[in-house]
């Protein structure tokens, strides 16, 4: 075990959080990430027996979930596990697959709402996605205030926003403004 | 003056200032209606002659009443008071004039007019020249133009948002209500979005009635309705100002601006509406009759006089009279003396004109002309036989309505001309999903605006498969629409057409004279329809006088066209609210936490903000922590973040294919546990990027490019990957941001890394110059480690999960200190390079090849690769500019970058020109500045003495042309 102590893709040694009205904004500082795609001819894998989701999906099974990012690619989930060589522990179980560390190339920011309307109209102040086509399970890419990121719907009240590591600030200031704003209205 | 009755509570007063006079007015009125009810019709000076305007029109078409809204940083000019809600405390000012309002000094420009026609300063501020920029120019920007900005950063928040429905419904008149609640009823996501701050629209100016009762009660009634129905979400304050592709309309809601406090609320929200179908319902805008000194403050749109006596229950003063082409303008008549206001004619160019009430009527009669300096006191009436002048301190004006349809027309789709009811209608199917209905359809009428509404609505969810009944509408008043006889009043003098850019009838003339034939000609020769109006109130007019003089008719003659915004829109919004540092996304690396803490300077590196320099206490200059910083590097070790460089992670059983059809030079050949310099080219044969290129195993590389070109490389691949090449198995992702890399460089680099490493052989042999290996360091951390050097000296990168990057910097400064680490940043790296002649970001910049790179070689002639064939073109191979090393004459002059070379004693011209200087810093090695550039068969002029010309600073430099590079030519500090 390293003795070097790691920082959170905000710079903080323990995640952001804020609580503005019913929201709860929180920096996820543990998720292991790898991206995973086939490779010709390779056969679907179910990784720790997930089932891989279809396109625009998310799958969460027990300490692992996926989303679908492409034909034949998505990303696998490990929460809590951050700290761990994922892209080594997943490669044996999908034999035929190129699978590469993602886990410090994002940083994880979930909110939550006191219910699914209440998240709905804050999504429509978060991203140009349809709240109401963007139900529990689903998983999208998209652009957020000119930065790349995924969308997860992990629940109706519950959204996941993956965006690039080094963007963790940007994203944060833009996330806490919208949802302090959106828990005064 | 106040009249009985209107829709304004009363029981509440607000007060107000105009020009620092303190006014009272109510809820429900508009800065325009507060100031008509306290007799102030005077409201601003015009663009260019300072003439004394006042309100023309009750909705956003307002061209002249134009006030400064606010104060200090929060003064906002150019605002339409007949648009502004009236709130407690709301201060307002008049614009473009010196001196009171009332007694302009530039109102001289009135008297000196015809000087100013249209085109007047194309043809009079000729000579000479030099005059143009310096006097002439802000000149004519002082004496004309509107509002002046607060100069002052914008102190309110702004936000911006997402909605997205089955059916858009702009407009909340007739026509929009019953679109929205026949849609509505159907349980579909209806968004109705409407500027005004009630619902209602042309149904609140008038006094019809509906089903014989007030139109109110049934506007109420719908919007009890709405309210109920959780699918549909009302927009109030909310002004559609754009259609764009795909079902996407723009729209901005005034949030707060009706607010004397706006608390802790955004001014504004931007809304991006995505709508599967949307009805255009935005009314139509009434036309004025142009006819000599028609732009007097009394003189309005007989329409909104009608508005504001209904409504707002106000008038600017009595008595009254109505010029009207149409039977519209005789209800304006009726409607004022039911209210008590005096008329005292109604003047009506048809000669079978009826009145319909107890006035005076003037049938087959014209306004020829009018008095009163600041508002109106007399108008000329002329019939075949006489002129007559009538008293009369307001004059409504109306030669029928023009439908609102600029939405409609933004995607270039021109209006199709209506002979029957003399206006122009939106052509079908102009917006792909998009209908128009009411009176911005030419359905005018209430019965007709309110059928329509309905029928556009069912028409629209009928397209999506959604069955709506058409609901029960209430009785309504049919008047057929009719075509006004008259465009404008001949005469002497100036009739104005549009007001807010002062363009005249005489001016259309002129126009057409100087063979101004297209209506888009005339609107940039003469202005007209510019500005913040946009020509709502004169741009149909103005092409039916143009069409007269051509002779060519209203149709062929055409429109111009619409763009959006239509409306105007603070920037600020658009802007979306963030300023300052947050005004766009920033990328920090790993260790810039750690680096602000270590006292860093930063730049900005595209998106990423980069540590600069270190500055260390006693040090003044920032040259001096440079030359501290590369000097420690070459003698002992330097630590810099690099980050920031692409990293793509590529796999596959066919990745070395993959690469060696990217790369101009070889891939596939490299070793696993090795590393290679790679360049790609262009398609055009041109450097794009480089890089190193390191196999982790048989199919698996790690690709780096330049900070710069991290995106674009990845984005190529990606199409390569799908587009070019599907048959080859590969597969990539971007790991740029999962890494922290580290460079360290330096004669104690190995010392040092042997101290962080796990058991790992660093040894010569072990791990020679090139070589790359997975590793742990620090007691188990998964690491990456590369031994590249852009340096010259002994250089490793060492990579490591990019939350461990700042603990592995800091780990690495301390186990160093005996051995010398210092923390570098970009200034110290780039003269690092520069010493060794290495290329980086000045050197490719499009426009060179790796020929001028010297690297001609690397491009492969055993295989094929993206530009290598183009590369080999005769005129690429004719370049004989290469990249040579640059050095002052005299120690002490200064190496410019950007400089052009030439042969000292030669003309410096295009012609003679024989290179540029690409990168230059001061070389503390060297000890005087020093160069790259690319000089004209450089190879061959070693020793030799060139001028650097920068004609910027009037510079003239010797360098002596030298060898690359500057430090340790053989190589042998990097490959020990």
């Amino acid at each position: 075990m390293t003795d070097l102590r790691p920082v959170t893709a905000l710079g903080g040694e323990t995640p952001a959080r804020l609580q503005a009205g019913g929201h709860t904004l929180r920096e996820i500082g543990d998720m292991g990430l790898a991206s995973l795609a086939l490779r010709q001819g390779a056969a679907e894998p179910a990784p720790f027996g997930l089932a891989l989701p279809g396109p625009g999906q998310w799958q969460a099974g027990a300490e692992v979930a996926a989303f679908w990012t492409g034909p034949g690619q998505w990303m696998i989930e490990r929460p809590g596990r951050a700290d761990s060589d994922i892209a080594a522990e997943l490669a044996p179980l999908c034999p035929g697959c190129s699978v590469t560390e993602q886990t410090d190339a994002f940083a994880c920011f979930e909110i939550a709402a006191a219910d699914g309307a209440a998240m709905d109209r804050l999504l429509a102040r978060l991203v140009n996605l349809d709240p109401a086509r963007l139900r529990p399970g689903s998983a999208q890419r998209t652009g957020f205030e000119h930065l790349p990121v995924f969308v997860i719907r992990r629940a109706g009240d519950r959204v996941a926003m993956l965006g690039m590591r080094s963007a963790a600030g940007s994203l944060w200031h833009a996330l806490a403004r919208i949802v302090t704003r959106e828990a005064a209205r | 003056m106040r009249l009985p009755g209107g829709l304004i509570d009363r029981s509440r007063t607000l007060r107000f200032s105009f020009d620092g006079r303190a006014f009272t007015g109510h809820p429900g009125d508009t800065l325009a209606s507060a100031l008509l009810a306290n007799d102030v019709r005077l409201m601003g000076r015009s663009f260019k002659y300072h003439r004394p305007r006042g309100v023309l029109a009750a909705g956003p078409e307002e061209p002249n009443a134009l006030v400064t809204l606010g104060t200090g940083a929060r003064a906002e000019p150019n605002t339409r008071a007949t648009v502004v809600e009236l709130c407690d405390g709301l201060a307002a000012a008049s614009q473009n004039h010196v001196g009171s309002l009332g007694r302009d000094l530039m109102a001289v420009n009135d008297l000196l007019s015809p000087l100013f026609a249209a085109g007047f300063y194309y043809k009079t501020f000729m000579w000479p020249r030099a005059f143009w920029e310096r006097l002439y120019e802000p000149l004519i920007r002082r004496a004309a133009g509107l509002g002046r900005l607060s100069m002052q950063p914008d102190p309110d928040a702004y936000d911006k948002g997402f909605l997205h429905c089955d059916l858009l419904v702009i407009g909340g008149g007739a026509a929009g209500l019953a679109a929205a609640l026949t849609a509505a009823r159907t349980g579909a996501r209806v968004i109705l979005a409407d500027e005004d701050m009630r619902l209602g629209g042309r149904l609140l100016a008038e006094s019809h009635t509906l089903d014989d009762l007030p139109a109110t009660d049934w506007i109420d009634r719908v919007e009890r309705e709405l309210a109920s129905l959780p699918n549909l979400t009302v927009l109030r304050r909310t002004t559609v100002w754009g259609a764009f592709d795909h079902g996407i309309f723009g729209a901005v809601e005034r949030v707060a601006d009706h607010l004397p406090d706006p608390g802790g609320r955004v001014r504004q929200t931007l809304w991006r509406i995505t709508a599967r179908r949307a009805v255009l319902a935005a009314g139509a805008i009434e036309r004025h009759i142009p006819f000599r000194n028609n732009d007097r403050p009394g003189i309005m749109l007989a329409g909104a006089l009608r508005a504001y006596a209904n409504r707002w229950a106000a008038c600017p003063a009595g008595p009254v009279a109505v010029f009207t082409g149409t039977d519209d303008g005789h209800r304006t008549a009726l409607d004022l003396m039911a209210r008590g206001v005096e008329v005292a004619a109604v003047i009506d160019p048809r000669d079978g004109a009826r009145a319909q009430g107890p006035y005076r009527l003037i049938p087959g009669a014209v306004v020829t002309d009018t008095q009163g300096r600041l508002g109106l006191t007399r108008i000329a009436v002329t019939t075949a036989k006489r002129t007559e002048w009538i008293a009369a301190a307001t004059l409504g004006v109306t030669g029928g309505w023009n439908p609102n349809l600029n939405l409609a027309a933004q995607h270039r789709a021109r209006p199709v001309w209506d002979a029957a009811t003399g206006c122009f209608l939106p052509p079908d199917g102009a917006v792909p999903g998009l209908t128009v209905a009411g009176a911005a359809a030419g359905q005018g009428s209430t019965h007709a605006a309110l059928r329509s509404g309905a029928a556009a609505a069912a028409g629209a969810l009928a397209s999506l498969g959604i069955a709506a009944p058409l609901p029960d509408l209430p009785r309504a008043e049919d008047a057929p629409a009719a075509a006004s006889p008259i465009w404008h009043v001949p005469g002497r003098g100036r009739a104005w057409v549009d007001f807010q850019n002062d363009v005249t009838v005489k001016d259309i003339r002129l126009a057409h004279q100087e063979n101004m034939r297209s209506v888009e000609h005339l609107k940039r020769w003469t202005t007209l329809g510019m500005a913040t109006d946009q020509g709502k109130t004169s741009n149909v007019t103005a092409l039916a006088v143009m069409a007269e003089l051509t002779g060519r008719g209203i149709a062929e003659t055409g429109t111009t066209m619409w763009r959006p915004p239509y409306t105007p829109v603070p920037i600020s919004v658009l802007g979306g609210g963030d300023t300052g540092p947050d005004f766009r996304p920033r990328r920090l690396t790993p260790t810039h936490h750690w680096a602000a803490a270590q006292g860093a300077v930063f730049v900005e590196v595209g998106a990423w903000m980069r540590a600069q320099y270190f500055p260390r206490p006693g040090e003044t200059h920032w040259r001096q922590t440079v030359d501290r910083e590369v000097l420690a590097t070459r003698a002992g070790v330097g630590l810099c973040d690099v980050t920031t460089l692409g990293k793509i992670d590529v796999q596959g059983a066919d990745a070395g294919a993959f690469l060696d059809r990217l790369y101009a030079n070889p891939m596939a050949s490299l070793k696993v546990g090795m590393v290679r310099y790679g360049l790609m080219l262009r398609e055009d044969g041109h450097l794009w990027d480089d890089g190193t290129c390191a196999r982790l195993a048989g199919d698996h590389y790690v690709v780096t490019t330049t900070t710069a070109q991290a995106g674009p490389i990845y984005r190529h691949m990606e199409f390569a990957r799908q587009c070019l090449w599907p048959e080859l198995d590969v597969q990539i992702i971007s790991t740029t941001d999962a890494w922290a890399q580290i460079s360290v460089a330096g004669p104690q680099a190995r010392r040092l890394l042997e101290r962080v490493v796990d058991g790992f052989d660093l040894s010569n042999a072990a791990f020679p110059f090139m070589a790359c290996a997975t590793l742990t360091v620090c007691g188990g951390l998964r690491a990456r480690l590369f031994r590249i050097s852009f340096s010259g000296e002994l250089a490793y990168e060492l990579a490591v999960p990019a939350r461990y990057g700042a603990a592995l910097m800091d780990r690495l400064l301390q186990a160093g200190a005996d051995l010398g680490a210092t923390p570098y940043g970009t200034e110290a790296l780039g003269v690092l390079r520069i010493e060794k002649g290495h290329a980086a970001g000045n050197e490719l910049n499009g426009q060179t090849t790796a020929q001028m790179l010297g690297m001609g070689r690397m491009v492969s002639a055993r295989k094929d690769a993206v530009g290598a064939v183009m590369s080999r073109r005769e005129g690429l191979l004719a370049e004989d500019r290469v990249l040579v090393g640059l050095q002052p004459v005299d120690p002490a002059d200064p190496v410019v970058a950007g400089s052009h070379l030439f042969t000292p004693g030669r003309a410096q011209d295009t012609a003679t020109d024989e290179g540029w200087i690409t990168s230059a810093c001061h070389s503390p090695h060297l000890g005087s500045a020093i160069g790259l550039g690319f000089l004209a068969c450089g190879r061959d002029r070693l020793g030799e003495v060139v001028t650097a010309a920068n004609p910027l600073e009037g510079q003239q430099v010797a360098l002596r042309v030298v060898p690359l590079p500057f430090i340790d030519p053989e190589g042998g500090r990097l490959r020990d």
